[in-house]
């Protein structure tokens, strides 16, 4: 039962990798973003030091802080939209009655094409910080990084995927998205390890997920010491629970109140 | 001129439309718009935190920055309000949807940028004005400098949106290459100009114009001047008619959808 159940789910990832090598175009575009952005923020930061201010400490470590941050954020696919197109086409009737859970398959596709992604947004990070920077940080520091990187983005996917099913309420979950996004720029310290914030922010963000996502992995590339490995891991299995139990939940009161018009 | 009078008689009614559509779901519509200035305020985090510890970024500080970023933001959404189908031309160039349009005694270009609005831009528009009056640097003398420097960024906004788009007449399907340029002209847009340096400062004044979309208007804010005032609206009218040039020449490739459907 559990074999048949992970095949099953595995063809739905491999499905979205196929998919994703034939549609590159995006990647492509999202691997061009990502150096520009880098390039815009390795200016920005050499800019801080040369003000001379104790804004950030060092500059070359805060490019590879947003490389890392970036990497996670940028390898997680948009699957929220995919969602919400099924849901107001009414497309999501007909993958109710299929012998496979519509919550599981489309979290799968989208752990599938974030597969796919991952290692050309990461050699995209780590070879424009370098080339940007002319450093590296600790070659251990970057190997204990990525498994956590991984994870983060697993669980940023079952964040899209529960906005995405919000679309059986809402309609259009782009504002709930934008919001999302947001409050990962802030809480989460995409572009600014939380460490900056001030210290009601750090506190207020210590109850979200976002920190767990984005800061804490990428502060073990920095090396500062402020992120313990064993306790990470255990906030992400813990923030990885309470979303599958979030996304469940959602989905099963969608499913039962689910109002078919035609089809 | 009676046909200039007419073509923005038409332009007004498609906007009229389009907001009468907008507000027919007015929950919705007031969701959208309500985010997007949740939305900006949120992204401005960022400069206050780092503004906060480091006052002075070669020469621009946080109200410069509030300029650029409320300029940039009103410019935007005046764009996707008044011309929201811009983010749509290569996906109807790609489908063959302007055939419709072609049909029409109107000009296709002003009809496609008008058939669509995104509600969201009003939230773009208000936050921009907030973030201008917020940053102290503006008067009730400057406010005809900040209209035309809005104007001029929304003109250049929109000129980008139908060049990029309009890609999809000679190479096809284009709509990711080309949705991902724009956002990379507002990326740019939205950075103080002395960051880049080079071949890059070049670029953002010509290439990819993000100089015409946030870097010269806000300076028309901070320092209205009859020269960069003039420089603005001749750089932003330049970029619009190279686009509907453009869009033009692409128009004589395009090829019939053949599409069988309803209109209006």
């Amino acid at each position: 039962m559990t074999l048949t159940y992970l095949k099953k789910h595995t063809a739905y990832a491999r499905i979205a990798m196929a998919q994703g090598r034939r549609e590159r175009a995006e990647l492509y575009g999202r691997v061009v973003f990502f150096a520009v952005i880098l390039g815009v923020f390795s200016s920005l930061w050499r800019a801080v030091g040369e003000a001379g201010l104790p804004a950030s400490g060092d500059p070359r470590a805060l490019v590879w802080y947003l490389a890392a941050t970036e990497w996670i954020m940028l390898s997680a696919p948009q699957i929220h939209l995919e969602i919400q197109e099924a849901i107001r086409r009414g497309d999501v009737v007909y993958r109710l009655g299929h012998p496979a859970s519509y919550v599981m398959a489309e979290f799968a596709a989208g752990l599938g094409a974030t597969a796919l992604r991952m290692p050309f947004l990461g050699l995209t990070a780590f070879g424009c910080a370098f080339a940007f920077t002319r450093w590296t940080p600790p070659l251990s520091a970057i190997a204990l990084f990525i498994p956590f990187a991984v994870m983060a983005a697993a669980l940023l996917v079952a964040l899209y995927l529960w906005i995405g099913l919000l679309a059986f309420w809402l309609q259009d979950v782009s504002p709930v998205f934008w919001v999302t996004q947001k409050l990962m720029f802030v809480f989460g310290g995409l572009m600014l390890p939380l460490a900056m914030y001030p210290s009601a922010m750090q506190k207020a963000a210590a109850f979200t997920p976002f920190p767990v996502m984005l800061f804490a992995p990428a502060s073990i590339v920095l090396g500062t010491g402020l992120v313990r490995p064993v306790i990470l891991a255990r906030d992400l299995a813990l923030w990885g629970g309470v979303m599958a139990l979030v996304v469940q939940w959602t989905y099963r009161r969608a499913a039962a109140g689910l109002t078919v018009n035609g089809g | 001129m009676t046909r200039w009078v007419n073509t923005l008689r038409f332009a007004r009614a498609l906007v009229t439309t389009n907001l009468k559509a907008a507000l027919a779901l007015r929950g919705a519509f007031v969701m959208q718009a309500l985010f997007m200035v949740l939305n900006n305020f949120t992204f401005f985090v960022f400069w206050w935190v780092l503004m906060r510890r480091t006052p002075t970024l070669r020469g621009w500080r946080l109200a410069d920055i509030q300029v650029l970023f409320g300029v940039v933001a009103a410019g935007y959404g005046l764009t996707v309000t008044l011309a929201g189908g811009v983010r749509y031309l290569g996906q109807a160039i790609e489908d063959g949807a302007l055939d419709t349009l072609l049909t029409q005694p109107k000009p296709v270009l002003l009809h496609a940028l008008g058939l669509r609005l995104q509600p969201s831009g009003f939230g773009d528009v208000l936050s921009g004005l907030v973030f201008i009056l917020w940053s102290g640097q503006v008067s009730w003398r400057t406010a005809p400098a900040v209209a035309l420097a809005i104007a001029a960024s929304a003109l250049a906004c929109a000129a980008c949106g139908i060049v990029f788009f309009s890609l999809a007449f000679w190479v096809g399907r284009v709509e990711t290459a080309a949705r991902q340029l724009w956002e990379l002209l507002l990326t740019f847009s939205l950075y103080p100009e002395p960051l880049f340096g080079g071949a890059l400062r070049l670029a953002l004044f010509t290439v990819l114009p993000a100089g015409f979309v946030g870097y010269l208007p806000a300076s028309v804010v901070r320092e209205p001047s009859i020269q960069n005032m003039s420089m603005l609206a001749t750089g932003a009218v330049l970029y619009f008619t190279l686009a509907v040039l453009v869009f033009d020449a692409g128009l004589r490739r395009y090829a019939s959808g053949s599409r069988f459907t309803t209109f209006g």
